[in-house]
């Protein structure tokens, strides 16, 4: 290394030193564009594990079910947060709790791990009610200064988003395996839907019976 | 054109690297400690802290591979399912006697079937694994209420479960190779003799 160049790595070194000994945590106050609350309502679900796992397994069910009898799910879904949101933040009503987030986190879980054909129509209307009912539980939580609208369409957005996904990536994780003799995939997929399900019935004992029903 | 080489120390560099790191560290938050019951890390942790359970769901999934199909894709379907019902047992605090001592059991027991590659029908294989796994399952269920965040806690123990059976299986596809199967044989032996090792332990034969 010459003198010329250790000078100027010493001089970059120095620079890049100075800049992040100045930094300081970021604080993404989008409060003035009017776009935070759309940011809350899209990462509101994350912030319960019931919506990350319902979205989830409702997704790897549609998914596991191929594309033509899962793609309503992807106008409905969205359709179902955006109706429930609009019932519990305009007239205050609200379906569910958790003992029936456990029993459709169970039910879901089963239907995945049994493998059974439902018909279109029916996912539809299942994937429709979930999203209602998880509509309502996000809509919950609203306080006096958030911005509804904002709010109501980053949830949707997140929604359409997670539930087009999902169900991409698993029916692209099953379509690899068509005309294999080993079919793993599929019973990976079922095996996912045994673990959701025993969540669900542990989940189920937990708030019907045990010290979370009180 | 006289030239020459200069390079700064080594030391020099590292500091003039680690420093500016060293000023943004924050101070590390975890709020999982040990023996407390807390989320998602926790109900991860506990299946894979106890080297009974542990052991346990390893020969499970050995012993699928062994038995071939069905057993090998039933077995990691539903034997979450059947172990979820052990765990509300334990949410229950419904009294199961002889936890410790079954536990211990189903390591020797499964740890046997490896290591005689014991065949058997498919039906009588699952009753056995299925009463192990209600026994396993109620462990991991007492703790459940105490969680902080109690869904996050059975998540973490069921994936968790589900991958040490993930982890036989794949043990079991070493089937494929005569050494392969020796190699099996002699962990099915091991666990046997861990199993041994806990069962005593459990009924107070060892301090």
């Amino acid at each position: 290394m010459t003198v010329a160049v250790s000078r100027r790595f010493a001089g970059a070194a120095t620079a890049l030193a100075a800049l992040l000994a100045i930094t300081s945590p970021a604080q993404a106050h989008l409060i003035g564009t009017r776009l935070g609350d759309f940011y809350s309502g899209a990462l509101h679900p994350t912030t319960d594990i019931n919506d990350v796992v319902l979205w989830l397994a409702l997704g790897a069910l549609a998914g596991s079910l191929g594309a033509q009898r899962g793609r309503w799910l992807v106008i409905l879904f969205p359709l179902g947060l955006a109706i429930g949101f609009f019932l519990t933040a305009t007239f205050g009503l609200s379906i569910g709790g958790n003992a029936t987030d456990a029993a459709l986190i169970g039910t879901l879980g089963l239907l995945l791990a049994a493998g059974l054909r439902l018909p279109a129509p029916l996912l539809g209307l299942a994937g429709l009610s979930l999203a209602v009912m998880r509509g309502m539980a996000n809509a919950s939580g609203l306080e006096a200064v958030t911005n509804v609208p904002l709010f109501a369409a980053g949830l949707v957005c997140a929604g359409y988003a997670t539930i087009t996904l999902v169900m991409a990536l698993v029916i692209a994780f099953r379509r690899a395996e068509v005309g294999r003799a080993t079919a793993w995939r599929g019973i990976a997929l079922r095996a996912l839907g045994g673990w959701i399900a025993a969540i669900g019935l542990m989940m189920i004992g937990f708030t019907l019976a045990g010290p979370g029903s009180a | 054109m006289l030239s020459f080489r200069f390079a700064w120390p080594f030391s020099f560099r590292v500091g003039v690297i680690s420093a500016p790191l060293l000023l943004l560290s924050q101070p590390a938050l975890a709020h999982d400690q040990p023996g407390i019951a807390g989320g998602l890390l926790s109900g991860i942790m506990h299946p894979l802290t106890g080297p009974d359970h542990m052991i346990a769901m390893v020969a499970v999934g050995i012993w699928g591979a062994q038995l071939g199909a069905p057993a090998i894709w039933i077995l990691p379907i539903t034997f979450p399912i059947v172990m979820a019902i052990g765990g509300v047992l334990g949410i229950l605090q419904v009294p199961l006697p002889f936890q410790e001592p079954v536990i211990a059991l189903s390591a020797l027991v499964l740890g046997a079937a490896v290591a005689t590659r014991l065949k058997m029908p498919f039906g009588f294989a699952a009753l056995i694994v299925a009463i192990f796994a209600i026994f396993h399952g109620y462990a991991h269920g007492v703790e459940l209420p105490h969680a902080a965040n109690p869904l996050a806690y059975g998540i973490g123990f069921v994936v968790a479960t589900g991958l040490l059976h993930l982890c036989g299986i794949s043990i079991g596809l070493l089937l494929r190779w005569p050494i392969g199967d020796r190699l099996i044989r002699g962990m099915g032996t091991v666990i046997a003799l861990l199993g041994c090792y806990f069962l005593a332990r459990s009924i107070g034969g060892i301090a």
